[in-house]
């Protein structure tokens, strides 16, 4: 089971959603990644998109405005 | 409809996805910014009010501007992204949305310019029925590509400034630079193009309840295809 | 007392469900409308943001000495009176303000304001050359994607649509670039 994480920190739609996408389809299923994210928008369509595709998914509050989307590659 | 969503747990019971430690020693202890927000919410009520004492439209204008400032950092609304997403990542919800949005619009307009026409009055909003032609496929189509790279369009780009994102304080600079460079250019526009180019008021074309209907049809078959077509791009990328 | 205040605010179910959580799309989408709305029976025009841009600019522009109501596109009685009037007596440029202000409240109140520096040379090259396309496009084709897309195709308007199509086909090549040359 791997980890990797996927700083996204300072970049606005739609580059974490895209980053997050590529880096996905190389992690095998149980993987899990962590994206980054210090935009409040990507902080809505990256779980959106991940959820939509069956994988699972949380999120966490790091600091004001950071968050951390932990997404568990299930498909 | 339960269909997508039956594999996906709800948030919060999956019980936790188990992660390393080592990443999750790095929370720090936050702070809330509340009092600040409402300290804000009195400072710039007050201009407001201020503003509009001395003239009820700066005043009324100040505030429809908070309150579309408001909503859509709040709904994550993004013109940018209705129109990039679908194709880039193959979602259509704010898509969706945004068609939405022109239809209530619409209906709403309508019902207001019908009444203004049918008492007599100069119809309202005919400042924006402009004359379309090259200069629109042109001007559309690099704004179209100028949104995407940028991350933000006019209304994205100041809801971002206000955000903290200094990126965007960057190409609200340029958006300004841009404008006055085809400010300077504008002339040529308008004897090469615009001069010549048609306004089309749509109720002129297809009388006044003909316009309304047709403009809700193809809203309405848009957001079909949108919603069918975002299920498509859904399922493939599950597989 | 401020401190203990803001805590029980920010564990208040209420706060997060209306100040700290995101409003779904479709929430956004009917109080934007109901705001135009307002807005064209208010003032008699609908929403647009980048005509004030062009009016920054050439306020600035002024400034440095530049005689810009000399331009045939400030040339007309309208365009003359906005830039004779100055920023502060400016409608449209006090709801752009306004809108910054609106989203400064709405990310203050949720603890979510972060300053997010710009991390790349990329972002750099992307926001200059992003802005200036969109400033350029924006005066020719008669607004923005709230002018001339939002507001345009709301008031029944074909320019609305054609602004569409090809504001669309924009967004397409903008994705390519953008994956291309700016990730």
């Amino acid at each position: 089971m791997k980890e990797v994480t996927l700083d996204c920190l300072g970049e606005a739609c739609p580059v974490p959603l895209v980053k997050a996408q590529k880096a996905l389809e190389d992690l095998a299923i149980g993987d899990v990644l962590i994206v980054s994210i210090d935009h409040s928008c990507a902080m809505k369509n990256v779980p959106e998109w991940a959820r939509e595709a069956g994988h699972n998914v949380e999120i966490e509050e790091v600091d004001d405005g950071e968050w951390e989307v932990v997404i568990e590659k299930a498909k | 409809m339960s269909d997508t969503t039956e594999n996906t747990p709800a948030t919060g019971t999956t019980g936790g996805i188990r992660r390393s430690s080592s990443s999750r020693a790095s929370k720090k202890p936050k702070k809330s910014t509340i009092p600040y927000g409402i300290l804000l919410a009195l400072v710039i009520g007050g201009i407001g009010v201020a503003l509009g004492t001395v003239n009820f439209t700066l005043g009324f204008f100040w505030f429809t501007g908070m309150a579309f400032g408001f909503i859509l950092q709040k709904t994550r609304f993004c013109f940018t992204a209705s129109l990039r997403d679908p194709y880039l990542t193959g979602s259509t919800s704010l898509t969706k949305a945004v068609l939405t949005a022109l239809a209530i619009t619409s209906l709403g307009f309508w019902a207001i310019m019908y009444s203004a026409h049918a008492k007599g009055l100069p119809i309202p909003g005919q400042g924006f029925v402009v004359p379309f032609g090259v200069h629109t496929m042109v001007g559309a189509f690099i704004f179209g590509i100028g949104m995407v790279i940028s991350g933000g369009c006019a209304s994205g780009t100041l809801m971002r400034v206000g955000e903290g994102f200094l990126m965007q304080i960057l190409s609200l600079t340029f958006f300004i630079v841009g404008s006055v460079l085809s400010a300077a250019t504008f002339g040529w526009w308008q004897l090469n193009f615009i001069n010549q180019s048609p306004k089309v008021f749509l109720p002129d074309v297809l009388g006044w309840f003909g316009a309304i209907v047709v403009q809700l049809l193809i809203i309405g078959f848009l957001w079909i295809a949108a919603d069918k077509y975002g299920k498509a791009k859904g399922a493939s990328d599950a597989h | 007392m401020l401190k203990k205040f803001s805590e029980a605010v920010a564990k208040n179910e209420y706060y997060k469900l209306w100040f700290k959580d995101a409003w779904p799309y479709i929430t956004g989408a009917v109080l934007l409308s109901i705001f135009q709305i307002v807005t064209m029976a208010v003032s008699g025009n609908p929403w647009g943001v980048s005509t004030a841009f062009a009016n920054w600019g050439a306020w600035i522009l002024q400034a440095l000495g530049v005689s810009v109501e000399k331009w045939y596109f400030f040339s007309s009685e309208g365009a003359l009176a906005v830039l004779d009037r100055g920023l502060l007596q400016d409608p449209a440029s006090m709801r752009n303000i306004g809108v910054i202000f609106g989203a400064l409240f709405s990310v203050l109140i949720a603890s979510g304001f972060k300053i997010k520096k710009i991390k790349t040379k990329k972002q750099v090259v992307a926001a200059i050359l992003g802005g200036t396309l969109m400033g350029y496009g924006a005066r020719i084709a008669f607004g923005c994607n709230i002018g001339a897309f939002f507001s345009g195709i709301s008031v029944l308007s074909l320019s609305g649509w054609v602004f569409a199509i090809f504001i669309f086909l924009g967004a397409i090549v903008g994705s390519k670039l953008l994956v291309k040359y700016f990730m």
